[in-house]
C-alpha cells in the first residue's frame, strides 16, 4: 500500500540551522494493516505522517502510495484521495458550520456530482455513529464527536488508508475510547489501512504492528507484545511502557518467574495467579 | 457574557418567505429598495408600507421584533429629519426662531427620507430574519458567479464567509477562556476610562490573534489534505434551484415596481 524508502526530510530552522526531522526511514505498510507509530516529542513521527499523503515531500528518498510517487505533482490529488488524514485539534479541521456540510466538503472538492454526495455523506456519518448529529453545529459537539466528524469527512472520500496524527491528544478519556474503537472498527469491517500516530501506549496495543521512532529514525518495530516487552529500551528513548509491562519487568528483576510477553493488566493478573 | 450567542439574527421558521430560494430573497430585496426610490406621493408610500407589512405577516415573524431592528439607526433618523427640516427652502413657514426656519416642505421632505430609511431597513431585516447565514452565503456565491469572468472572486468570498461563520463561536469561546486566564493573573477588563480599557484589552487580543493564526494554518493544511484546490471543478451538495413560489415572489415585487413607476412617470399606454 505505502512504501517508504530511505526517507530523509531536512529543513532550516529560524536560526538557519539544518534540522534533520527524518533521517533515513524505510517502512512498508501493507494494505489492511493497523500500524501504530509511537515516539517522544520531536521524534519525527508527525513529519513522517505528513509525507504519507504528499503534504510534505522528501528531501531525499521516496514515498510511494499505491504505485504513485508523492514527488509526482500530477498525482497529488489522487494520493490525497487514497490517503486521508485526521489531525490533532478537532476544532481546526472542520470547515463548515453544519456537520453534514463538513462531511460533504471533501466530496465537493473532488467534483462528485451533487445528487451522489448526500448518500455518501450519510454512509460516512453512519460508519462513525454520528448520523443523528447531521444537522448540528460542530462547535456544540464534544471533542470525541468532533473528531469522529473529521473521520467521517475523510471516509466520504473512500480512502484506502487513513493516517491519524495524534487524534486523541486533546480529548478526554471517553473521547479517546470513542476514537480508538471507531478506528478499530473501520480497520476490521471496512479493511481500511490505518496508520495511527500516538503517544498513548495503551492505544498502540490495539495495532497489529508498532513502529518506534526517535531522533528522526525508526528504532525498532514488531507486534505490540514484542515492542512493549522491551521496557528498558523504550525508557531509554523517553517512552513509557504500559504499566503492566513495567510491573512485570520489575518483578522479573526481583526473581519472579513471569513470561516475557506480558503487556496488559489481565495477562499480568493471570500470570501472577498461577 | 459570551454564552448564548446567536449568529446574525436568523429566526427559524417554515413560512412562505422562509422557504424562498436565498437568491430570490436577495434579488427581491434589491428590487424593493429600487422601488422605494420611485415613490413620491403619499399614496405610493402607503403602498410601500402596506407591502412591507404584508411580507412581515407572510413571514410570520413577530411584528415587534422586526420593528425593533430600526432601533440601532435612530441617530441617523433624527439627523436626517433635522437636516431636512432646517435646510429645505419653502413657502409655508411653520416655526421660526432667529435664523432657524422650519417649513412645511422641510417637514414633509424629512419625513419622507426617514420613511425611506425605515422601509429599507425593515425589508433587509426580513431577509436576514428569514434566511440562515449559511444559506445566504450560498445565495451570494451563486448570484456572483456570472461576474467571475470580470474578476469577482465569488467562490473565495463565499468560502471566507463560510469559514468565518464556522469559527466565530470557536473564537468567542477562546476569548472567554483567555479572559478568564488573564483575570486569574490579575488583568482588569472592567474598570478605568475608555482609553485604559482599550489598553487593558491587549493581553486579551495578542493571545487571541496568535491562536487565530495558528488555527488558520492548521485549517489550511487540513483543507489541502481533503483535496481542496479552489473553486475550480467543485460541485455542491445542495444545488439551488428556483421553484414555483420563487416565481410568485418575483411577480409580486415586479408588480410593485411597475405600479410605483407608473405612479411616478405615468404609463406609456394610458395617460392618467
Amino acid at each position: 500500500m505505502i512504501t517508504i524508502e530511505n526517507l530523509k526530510h531536512y529543513y532550516k530552522d529560524i536560526d538557519g540551522n539544518e534540522v534533520r526531522a527524518l533521517d533515513g526511514v524505510s517502512l512498508d505498510i501493507e494494505a489492511g494493516e493497523f500500524v501504530a507509530i509511537i515516539g517522544a516529542n520531536g521524534s519525527g513521527k508527525s513529519t513522517l505522517a505528513r509525507h504519507l499523503n504528499g503534504l510534505l515531500v522528501p528531501t531525499e528518498g521516496r514515498v510511494v502510495v499505491d504505485g504513485m510517487d508523492t514527488l509526482d505533482e500530477a498525482k497529488t490529488w489522487d494520493i490525497r484521495q487514497a490517503v486521508g488524514m485526521v489531525f490533532q485539534n478537532p476544532d481546526n479541521q472542520i470547515v463548515a458550520a453544519i456537520v453534514e456540510e463538513d462531511v460533504a466538503f471533501g466530496l465537493e472538492n473532488i467534483g462528485v456530482p451533487g445528487p451522489e454526495i448526500r448518500p455518501r455523506v450519510e454512509k460516512a456519518l453512519a460508519a462513525v455513529g454520528m448520523s443523528e448529529y447531521a444537522k448540528h453545529a460542530p462547535h456544540l459537539l464534544s471533542g470525541g464527536q468532533k473528531q469522529r466528524v473529521a473521520i467521517a469527512g475523510i471516509l466520504g472520500l473512500e480512502p484506502k488508508c487513513i493516517v491519524l496524527d495524534e487524534p486523541t491528544a486533546m480529548l478526554d478519556p471517553q473521547g479517546r475510547q470513542e476514537i480508538v474503537s471507531t478506528v478499530k472498527k473501520l480497520n476490521q469491517e471496512k479493511k481500511i489501512t490505518i496508520v495511527y500516530i500516538t503517544h498513548y501506549m495503551e492505544e498502540a496495543l490495539e495495532a497489529s504492528r508498532v513502529v518506534v521512532m526517535a531522533q528522526g529514525k525508526m528504532q525498532f518495530m514488531g507486534t505490540p507484545k514484542e515492542v512493549f516487552s522491551r521496557v528498558e529500551e523504550l525508557e531509554a528513548l523517553g517512552l513509557e511502557a504500559p504499566l503492566a509491562a513495567k510491573v512485570a519487568s520489575e518483578l522479573r528483576k526481583c526473581g519472579a518467574k513471569l513470561p516475557k510477553d506480558i503487556i496488559t493488566e489481565e495477562e499480568l493478573a493471570q500470570a501472577l495467579c498461577q | 457574557m459570551l454564552n448564548n450567542i446567536t449568529l446574525g439574527q436568523y429566526f427559524p421558521g417554515t413560512s412562505f418567505v422562509h422557504r424562498l430560494d436565498p437568491r430570490t430573497k436577495l434579488l427581491a430585496t434589491m428590487l424593493f429598495i429600487i422601488a422605494i426610490f420611485f415613490a413620491q406621493t403619499p399614496l405610493a408610500y402607503a403602498i410601500l408600507c402596506g407591502f412591507t407589512l404584508f411580507v412581515i405577516l407572510l413571514s410570520r415573524l413577530p411584528l415587534l421584533m422586526v420593528l425593533k431592528s430600526v432601533k440601532p439607526i435612530w441617530i441617523i433618523l433624527v439627523l436626517t429629519l433635522g437636516i431636512h427640516m432646517f435646510t429645505t427652502p419653502g413657502e409655508t413657514v411653520v416655526y421660526q426662531y432667529s435664523f432657524l426656519t422650519i417649513t412645511q416642505e422641510g417637514l414633509a421632505m424629512g419625513g419622507k427620507m426617514c420613511l425611506r430609511l425605515i422601509l429599507l431597513l425593515l425589508f433587509s431585516s426580513i431577509l436576514t430574519f428569514t434566511t440562515s447565514p449559511i444559506v445566504l452565503t450560498d445565495g451570494i456565491e451563486n448570484l456572483l458567479r456570472p461576474f467571475k469572468s470580470i474578476g469577482v472572486p465569488a467562490h473565495e468570498l463565499a468560502m471566507m464567509m463560510t469559514i468565518a461563520l464556522r469559527f466565530i463561536p470557536t473564537l468567542l469561546e477562546e476569548t472567554d477562556r483567555i479572559m478568564k486566564a488573564q483575570t486569574a493573573r490579575g488583568a482588569d477588563f472592567e474598570s478605568g476610562n475608555i482609553f485604559e480599557r482599550v489598553k487593558n484589552m491587549l493581553p486579551l487580543l495578542i493571545p487571541l490573534f496568535i491562536s487565530a493564526f495558528r488555527r488558520a494554518d492548521d485549517l489550511a493544511v487540513a483543507m489541502e489534505a481533503r483535496c481542496y484546490r479552489g473553486g475550480e471543478g467543485r460541485t455542491r451538495m445542495h444545488e439551488l434551484c428556483y421553484v414555483g413560489r420563487d416565481y410568485v415572489a418575483f411577480a409580486g415585487v415586479l408588480a410593485l415596481i411597475v405600479v410605483l413607476a407608473v405612479m411616478r412617470w405615468g404609463s406609456p399606454l394610458i395617460k392618467i
